[in-house]
């Protein structure tokens, strides 16, 4: 039973006469006016043109690096990736007073840590024998994409910079952080993590690679539901990428 | 008005939710309980054109769903077509599979899209505007005609996904459910 200070903490008022209305009202009920002005289809419309914006740059850069022969070259890679990464930077900072909650660490567990380290690394190794196997069973050959770099330490130091370190941060930044956030405002929990998830998987143009890419964007996207940070995500994608690189290396 | 047994609770006709004596309108839908019998009409009215918009949109979000559907024969008949064609080449698995692979994307994504229907149809456009630009990136020949064909079904699956959001937003507005 709610006392008389408590029914008046609950009431608000309304938007149009200012009479004390119930929080819960979606309607007042002295003048009829809506209380939630906000016109969330054209919101909803307005953030996934912002989404669509933010995908176009990515799909651009990657178009760019992987099929233009003028772009095939390191200061070109640098400059995209750099761009990519600027690009996932100004998309989170768009919202920067509601997004900035995710670069918070909360609960930070050393087991935890070590729990999503060892399940990248396992994962890494699968996917690193089942691609290994489909490469020979479709294309006849395995690629080893820096095996020319063995034996080159700052060679290799770049290649795990350029492929671990960046796109777990970037990636997680741009994915899970901005886009995802966004997602769940136009939809439900679960359909924002399958939109962002696919897409993620979608952008690295290698429609094989889907089998292990969706799989590996849901646990990552359900990972920063259930933990309200991007850093597990980050330390995932970090150990998934740099297991990969150590398989080329060694 | 249908009134409940106890004295100070009615319930509302256009919701048929519970509302206080002293309710000049419905907290729920808005329905104008003391109101004019021509402004509870207007309401109804506007109720009711709201029902016929929820049926617009969702005959917009059936069309996207069967272009999903479409893209999935598109891509079966494609992949059809490469492996009779180049059944010989000992490259015909890798030229095959990505297509089979898109089509039962294109499967899955209609089908769900009953469910989780915002989902699929981004999810959608999204393969698709990604599959054509490796096409072009590959090569492939672009004719007046299927260049009409792609901007159709771009125009499908956008026209799909507003629908889809405004399906939502009227839902909320008039507590339809």
């Amino acid at each position: 039973m709610l006392t008389g200070e408590d029914e008046i903490s609950e009431k608000v008022t309304c938007v149009q006469c200012g009479a004390l209305i119930a929080l819960k009202g979606r309607f007042c009920n002295h003048c009829g006016a809506r209380q939630s002005i906000i016109n969330t289809s054209e919101r909803n419309w307005r953030l996934l043109k912002q989404a669509a914006l933010f995908f176009a740059i990515d799909i651009a850069a990657c178009c760019l690096a992987k099929f233009t022969d003028a772009f095939d070259t390191f200061f070109w890679y640098l400059l995209l990736d750099i761009s990519m990464a600027l690009s996932a930077i100004a998309f989170f900072a768009i919202n920067w007073k509601e997004n900035k909650t995710l670069l918070v660490w909360r609960n930070f567990s050393w087991q935890k840590l070590a729990a999503y380290g060892a399940i990248a690394m396992g994962g890494s190794i699968f996917v690193h024998y089942s691609v290994g196997w489909l490469n020979i069973v479709i294309y006849s050959r395995d690629e080893h994409y820096f095996g020319l770099l063995k034996g080159n330490f700052l060679a290799e130091l770049l290649v795990v910079f350029f492929t671990a370190v960046m796109p777990a941060l970037f990636e997680e930044l741009g994915y899970r952080g901005y886009m995802l956030q966004t997602m769940l405002k136009v939809a439900d929990q679960e359909q924002a993590v399958y939109i962002s998830a696919f897409l993620f998987a979608i952008i690295h143009m290698s429609f094989i690679s889907l089998f292990w890419l969706i799989p590996f964007a849901l646990f990552l996207g359900f990972t920063r539901i259930r933990e309200n940070t991007i850093w597990y995500g980050i330390f995932f994608h970090f150990c998934f990428n740099l297991t990969a690189c150590l398989f080329e290396f060694w | 008005m249908e009134n409940v047994p106890s004295d100070s609770i009615v319930r509302c006709e256009g919701c048929y939710k519970e509302a206080a004596i002293d309710d000049a309108y419905c907290t729920a839908c808005g329905y104008p309980i003391k109101g004019t019998p021509l402004q509870q009409k207007i309401f109804v009215s506007r109720q009711i054109k709201a029902e016929f918009d929820v049926v617009k949109f969702k005959r917009r979000v059936s069309k996207a769903g069967s272009t999903l559907y479409y893209l999935a024969g598109i891509f079966i008949l494609g992949a059809c077509l490469s492996f009779f064609s180049k059944k010989d080449d000992p490259n015909v698995l890798a030229i095959v599979l990505p297509e089979v692979i898109l089509a039962v994307l294109f499967l899955v994504l209609a089908d769900y899209s009953k469910k989780k229907t915002l989902a699929c149809f981004i999810s959608g456009l999204c393969l698709f505007v990604i599959t054509e630009l490796l096409g072009i990136a590959a090569g492939t020949q672009i004719s007046l005609l299927y260049m009409i064909l792609v901007i159709v079904i771009i125009g499908f699956l956008v026209l799909g996904i507003k629908s889809a959001i405004e399906i939502e937003r009227i839902k909320k507005e008039n507590n339809i459910v």
